[in-house]
């Protein structure tokens, strides 16, 4: 099946006049590549190189070139970089603002990842802010804040999620919530599931008040992974069980009605499967041992029968148009 | 063999998806568009990604458990045979239902037929291997390429089409490894059952084979390069002779390995560009990515630090010439911006993952990717 021979059946349908078709197939034969999109990874595998080897740079040789020059040359690069950026900025928009300059958002993430590193070299080499670690990472987050709405850059704002997260000593970046938090010690489950739920509420006001409501998707994914993950933590390690199983409960079906309101398919996923762990855990631990001897061999095969039908039906079930 | 899938509706869908594609382009109005998607109709069940992994873990859940229910029978003595009948058992079943599901709700690869369809298999695979034990290596591949080109025809699935090369790769190199005669001119052959496999693989089967075509142009492609490569063929010659030096020793023909690392990614970009194949050139860009890690590997004179900081700055200045110069298209290439897709949440994670700030201990440390905030939870 070529262009041509679909353009041809579409003729004979009836569906385009003989014109079209030929204006159609001129442009499949003569039109562009584009290499748009591996531009742009090249260009940000670049930043991310060039700013690992200027790091490891400054490490190593930090006795022979002087500290000035080395903070001197960062700073000025982050001015350069934000120089660059407010002169091709657009106005303030409380939407999407679209049509921007090509590089702004390469040069953003660069000053951004400058800023970082010239933060860490201050305070290692003149300890600058003495021991009070939360300012260092309290400045930072601020400051990516406030990029992140002036210039409507999800990356930026991604960022400041996660130096906010870690602010509270937390990791909340999705690929490593589980793997870098340590749920067992008492306090953080409390903080994650405080912060995951005032990120999920952030998202519902921006959604709301209609301020950077393209912005929800980053708070839910965070929020809604950081308290989902450490509700099911409470709930496996701490008492009282019921409470963060109500927490978890109460946080699936938000997601779930998101899902609906939204469209998007995803925060049903996270819905569904940690709603599923927190309801099946659930089952096991407060039901009593006589019924669970008959339950445990079909419980999982029933269930996930269960589950799987209403996926295949959410279009119905949830009303999704998607 | 018959085709499991309705190839009419896939010829329309594969329709519908080019006529979108123009209409985005307003190379066809909206009534056109709606006209086509009447003319052509198809009906499968196509839920998005997110839903399709939510019904493939809970299918391989229940799917799991279905065969632990079925083992509940035969719970009195478990040998072999018991296994082999529970397997073949399950399998029937999966098969069954993979059918089912096909044939009455009209999935379409859509998480529930791909995982009935791994589960089957492994499900005939086990009686199978059970029962002949002992064999060599690309015998047991050969069973598998047996079966699983099989099931490629009938369901077109990629990660059976990833599986049946693979496994095709393995009898061949298990044969030429066992001979001493052919055994130094493996990396040759590699490259020549590579080539062999691309050529084919360049008849075009049919929209309903085209992604797992995609798959199999990709593994043929990237054995190709690393049959060819330097790193590779030193490590691995070391590897299979046995000899455990701390540095791999100098290999035969070392010349010419060095010229293949360099020339065959410059070849795949080159050709990637001029016949608009993007397969080829992402394959291209990453096999140079490689080979230069292949040639800092065994070069270290110069500190890696200073290749980082060079061909970071290298990379922005060369993607900035680039995009400058692509303004206008040149040779038919361009840097038209596509909208058909929205990465912009993918990416804003990806980059949060990179540069993140992550809590490390109670002092900072600093480096270019990673950047260690201070201070764990409550002690402040």
């Amino acid at each position: 099946m070529t262009t041509k021979s679909i353009l041809e059946s579409f003729t004979q349908k009836g569906i385009l006049p003989e014109e079209q078709a030929i204006l159609i197939a001129e442009y499949e034969r003569t039109k562009s590549f584009s290499i748009h999109r591996e531009l742009r990874a090249i260009l940000y595998l670049g930043i991310t190189l060039l700013t690992t080897g200027l790091g490891i740079l400054i490490y190593k040789n930090i006795d022979t070139i002087g500290h000035q020059a080395i903070i001197a040359l960062i700073a000025v690069s982050i001015l350069a970089c934000f120089y660059y950026l407010f002169k091709h900025a657009q106005p303030f928009s409380k939407g999407i603002i679209k049509n921007t300059e090509p590089f702004s958002e390469y040069v953003l993430i660069l000053g951004c990842t400058l800023f970082l590193l010239l933060e860490g070299y201050l305070q290692y080499q003149y300890e600058f802010f003495g021991t009070r670690y939360g300012i260092a990472i309290f400045i930072p987050t601020v400051l990516f804040f406030l990029c992140a709405y002036r210039f409507d850059n999800r990356a930026v704002l991604s960022m400041a999620i996660t130096g906010l997260a870690s602010w509270l000593g937390l990791t909340i970046s999705p690929l490593s919530v589980l793997e870098k938090n340590d749920f067992t010690a008492p306090g953080i489950i409390i903080t994650s599931i405080v912060l995951g739920v005032l990120l999920v509420v952030i998202s519902w006001l921006s959604e709301k008040s209609d301020w950077k409501s393209h912005f929800r998707f980053t708070y839910i994914l965070f929020g809604g992974n950081l308290a989902a993950i450490a509700g099911l933590a409470g709930l496996f390690n701490n008492d009282p069980k019921i409470i963060y199983f109500l927490i978890t409960a109460a946080l699936c079906t938000f997601l779930i009605q998101t899902a609906r309101k939204t469209q998007s398919l995803l925060f049903l996923l996270m819905g569904v499967i940690y709603g599923y762990i927190a309801v099946t855990y659930a089952a096991f631990i407060f039901l009593p041992d006589s019924i669970l001897a008959g339950l445990s061999i079909f419980y999982f095969l029933f269930t996930s029968v269960g589950v799987l039908l209403f996926l295949l039906n959410v279009k119905k079930i949830l009303g999704l148009k998607k | 063999m018959k085709k499991a899938y309705n190839e009419l509706w896939i010829t329309n869908l594969n329709i519908q998806n080019i006529s979108r594609s123009w209409h985005r382009k307003n190379l066809i109005t909206t009534k056109q568009l709606e006209q086509i998607t009447i003319d052509f109709p198809e009906a499968f069940y196509k839920p998005g990604i997110f839903v399709k992994t939510g019904l493939f873990l809970f299918t391989i859940l229940a799917g799991s458990f279905f065969s632990g229910f079925i083992s509940l029978f035969f719970l009195e003595n478990s040998t072999d045979k018991i296994f082999t009948v529970i397997s073949i058992v399950c399998a029937v079943s999966y098969f069954f239902a993979l059918e089912y599901s096909i044939k009455d709700r009209k999935l379409f690869h859509s998480g529930i037929d791909n995982a009935l369809l791994y589960m089957a298999e492994v499900a005939t695979l086990i009686p199978v291997f059970l029962t002949f034990e002992h064999l060599k290596i690309w015998q047991y591949c050969l069973i598998i390429l047996v079966v699983n080109s099989v099931l490629l025809i009938r369901y077109a699935d990629i990660l059976i089409a990833f599986i049946s090369v693979g496994a095709l790769y393995v009898m061949f190199a298990n044969i030429i490894i066992a001979s001493p005669q052919l055994k130094p001119f493996l990396p040759f052959f590699l490259m020549l059952i590579s080539a062999v496999i691309y050529y084919f693989n360049k008849v075009n089967y049919g929209v309903y084979y085209a992604n797992c075509q995609t798959v199999i142009k990709i593994f043929s492609l990237v054995v190709f390069y690393l049959g060819g490569n330097y790193y590779v063929v030193r490590e691995g010659n070391a590897l299979l002779s046995d000899l455990r030096t701390p540095i791999a020793p100098q290999i035969p023909f070392s010349l010419l390995f060095y010229i293949l690392t360099t020339a065959i990614p410059l070849i795949f970009i080159f050709f990637g560009l001029r016949n608009k194949d993007r397969i080829l050139l992402i394959i291209g860009l990453l096999t140079t990515a490689f080979s230069v890690f292949t040639y800092c590997y065994y070069f270290d004179i110069i500190p890696v630090e200073i290749i980082l900081t060079v061909a970071g700055l290298a990379l922005i200045l060369l993607t900035i010439f680039l995009i400058n110069y692509l303004k206008t298209p040149k040779f038919g290439v361009s840097d038209e911006k596509d909208d058909s897709q929205n990465f912009a949440n993918l990416e804003a994670i990806i980059i949060a993952h990179q540069f993140g700030q992550s809590p490390a201990g109670d002092q900072l440390h600093f480096g270019g990717g990673d950047f260690g905030g201070g201070g764990a939870g409550i002690s402040y």
